[in-house]
């Protein structure tokens, strides 16, 4: 999951919670509030009461009567006042039921007992209960509101700014990883940010990439300078061997070690011209501007590979229509690659086995070239390793020298081709080819 | 015929000048630029076989010198460059042709036998062989002047080769690579050059004996006239 995915997630759902805690909350919050104010409210009556009593004496409620009661006009609130025993209880708030004209309703009521003139009296200042919570239906739905407001707001300005904050790592993904090609030549500015981490995450991929890249140079210019330094040599020998080839009256034993130290040697220059291509491939010294479908290029390979069709008895299925024009390649590197795919299709194939070419291409989607042999296939944990130099598949008679394939990988990638390789020991290889370039079908005008 | 090998490495260039004396051409060996130059000036030459990777001087530079001093010379190229640009090169400052080292010297041969042809072409390019005529130009093979024996192009391409390098054994491995070139395979007990061989025969035997064709055992064939 992205990081942004992530962080999103995140921030709706810890908001979420918060809600959803409030909202269980809220109606207990809002009645404790109403009923700490309403015993507030209850205090204060009390403190009124008994400051009228203080000035005015208790007959300005009991006028000579015994006792004193009074309610409001719905019986929303009362007041009575009566003589009370010797004892005095302290003060009390409970929620009481009272009959007031011959009605039972329930009452938050404060109970006080106070001494006036000697004699103790007993006041009780009530309230109606569903007086009390009679705004807290709207007040929950107020503060509901409100609060998913306030949310919805942060969630909108958390996202905005992580976006806004997270927006240098995109890019360095983005330049740094996915649009990088091995070996890394071109080099893209650095990445605005003022994040110090995402700087720093930058400044060390920039370095590290630079230093591929140097590795990378020094690798391709020693297999360049030592390859060719390897052909005055070589080719030294070979004007010796073939010189003493000629001499008159050479004994047979002495004419086959030479023709087998020609061989050797032949396998020496074979290798060091491979090494040599590859490191030219890498020098990018071969320009990709030839335009032309894969089936001219299938078909020139195989005539030159024809006499060993042939010796092996092969049979070779080309299902290609020749319609997909690929452009951007080098025609001598894809015939190569070509070549080195077929000419190990014809290795290690059985006696009258066979090689099917065929495409697979549907428009604006890659083209798909798949070549599929009948041969000895490759074991599934040497499949990932084909592609290294000087790698070897199980000895073999007529065995390579294990640069075939390199060559092939070298190619691919320098013309950004992917390969898959499925095989299965004894039953066939095969490998296809996904060319991303630009496609145009014969008849249109070319892409590029 | 004479050659001027201008060539750094002694032991390379005394190879050659042995192999091409076999074949009849006269060598004078030069191992700098400077020495090439003065044979140059000294003699007349109808080949300057040319290593570009020399000392004191690029060798690009001395073919153009060579141009001037010795316009009726033909030169190749010899280098272990074998780059694109610097055989386009040579080829644009008047060079003939151009050999990539390591070079088969039977290759060099053949290389400078088709030089020859291409600047005399009116020369006599027939070789005759047994009771058949070989016209190089031509790529035809006839019979008693008449009888037109058809070859593949792979086939008469061998059997040019042997018959350039007459009375000498050819190996397998030399003429599959002057015939595939770089692409010439790996294994080289294959025996494609066999199949081809075995059909320049039957061809040629329907009409004349082929006895000159020979196998070398072990090792390839030969012509011998």
């Amino acid at each position: 999951m992205k990081l942004f995915t992530k962080l999103t997630l995140f921030i709706t759902l810890s908001k979420l919670a918060i809600v959803i805690l409030f909202v269980w909350l809220l109606p207990f919050l809002v009645n404790r509030i109403a009923y700490q104010y309403n015993d507030y409210y209850l205090k204060e009556q009390k403190r009124k009461v008994l400051n009228v009593i203080g000035r005015s004496g208790i007959d300005a409620y009991l006028q000579g009567e015994p006792s004193y009661g009074s309610y409001t006009m719905l019986k929303e609130e009362y007041i009575s006042l009566e003589p009370a025993g010797k004892t005095a209880p302290p003060d009390t708030i409970a929620t009481l039921r009272r009959v007031v004209e011959g009605d039972t309703l329930t009452y938050r009521v404060l109970s006080h007992t106070f001494n006036y003139n000697n004699r103790n009296y007993f006041l009780e200042v009530g309230k109606t209960t569903a007086s009390i919570g009679q705004y807290n239906q709207p007040l929950q739905r107020m503060a509901l509101y409100v609060l998913i407001g306030l949310i919805v707001s942060t969630i909108v300005i958390d996202l905005v700014y992580t976006r806004l904050l997270l927006r240098p790592l995109a890019t360095i993904i983005r330049n740094r990883l996915v649009n990088a090609r091995f070996p890394f030549r071109e080099t893209t500015p650095a990445i605005q940010t003022s994040t110090t981490d995402f700087r720093y995450l930058d400044d060390s991929l920039t370095e590290l990439m630079g230093k591929i890249r140097e590795a990378f140079e020094k690798e391709r210019e020693f297999t360049s300078n030592a390859s060719h330094e390897l052909m005055t040599p070589i080719s030294i020998l070979q004007s010796k061997m073939e010189n003493l080839m000629m001499e008159e009256e050479l004994p047979e034993v002495l004419q086959k070690k030479i023709m087998d130290m020609m061989k050797t040697l032949n396998r020496l220059k074979k290798i060091v011209h491979s090494l040599l291509l590859i490191s030219r491939i890498e020098n990018d010294q071969f320009p990709r501007s030839d335009s032309f479908s894969i089936r001219e290029v299938v078909q020139e390979v195989r005539d030159e590979l024809e006499h060993r069709l042939q010796e092996q008895q092969l049979t070779f299925h080309i299902q290609l229509s020749g319609q997909v024009v690929l452009a951007g390649l080098n025609h001598d590197l894809i015939f190569q690659l070509v070549y080195n795919l077929l000419n190990n299709a014809i290795r290690y194939n059985k006696p009258e086995g066979q090689i099917i070419i065929r495409e697979n291409y549907t428009p604006r989607k890659p083209y798909r070239l798949i070549i599929r042999d009948t041969g000895i296939g490759i074991p599934e944990h040497e499949i990932g390793t084909i592609f290294q130099r000087f790698k070897k598949v199980e000895k073999k008679e007529n065995e390579g020298y294990g640069l075939g394939l390199s060559i092939v990988h070298t190619i691919a990638r320098y013309h950004d081709i992917g390969i898959e390789v499925s095989s299965q020991p004894g039953t066939g290889t095969e490998f296809t080819l996904i060319f991303p370039l630009p496609i145009s079908t014969s008849g249109y005008k070319r892409v590029i | 015929m004479k050659v001027l090998i201008v060539e750094d490495e002694r032991s390379m260039a005394s190879e050659m000048e042995a192999f091409l004396k076999k074949a009849f051409y006269l060598c004078d060996l030069a191992y700098t630029a400077k020495q090439g130059l003065e044979k140059m000036e000294e003699n007349e030459y109808n080949f300057i076989l040319l290593d570009l990777g020399l000392p004191d001087k690029d060798g690009l530079l001395l073919l153009q010198e060579a141009r001037k001093n010795c316009p009726d010379a033909s030169c190749i190229i010899l280098s272990a460059r074998g780059q694109l640009e610097d055989r386009i090169r040579g080829l644009d400052l008047g060079a003939d042709d151009y050999l990539p080292k390591p070079f088969s010297l039977l290759e060099l041969q053949s290389r400078m036998q088709a030089v020859i042809r291409r600047k005399f072409g009116l020369q006599d390019s027939t070789i005759l062989i047994g009771d058949f005529k070989v016209d190089l130009n031509k790529r035809l093979v006839t019979y008693n002047d008449d009888a037109e024996i058809e070859l593949s192009k792979k086939e008469f391409d061998l059997l040019s080769y042997l018959l350039l390098h007459k009375n000498r054994p050819v190996t397998r491995m030399q003429l599959s690579e002057h015939i595939w070139g770089g692409f010439s395979d790996d294994d080289y007990d294959s025996n494609y050059i066999d199949v081809h061989i075995k059909n320049i025969r039957k061809k040629l035997s329907t009409w004349s004996s082929v006895e000159w064709l020979q196998t070398v055992r072990s090792v390839g064939y030969k012509v011998k006239i």
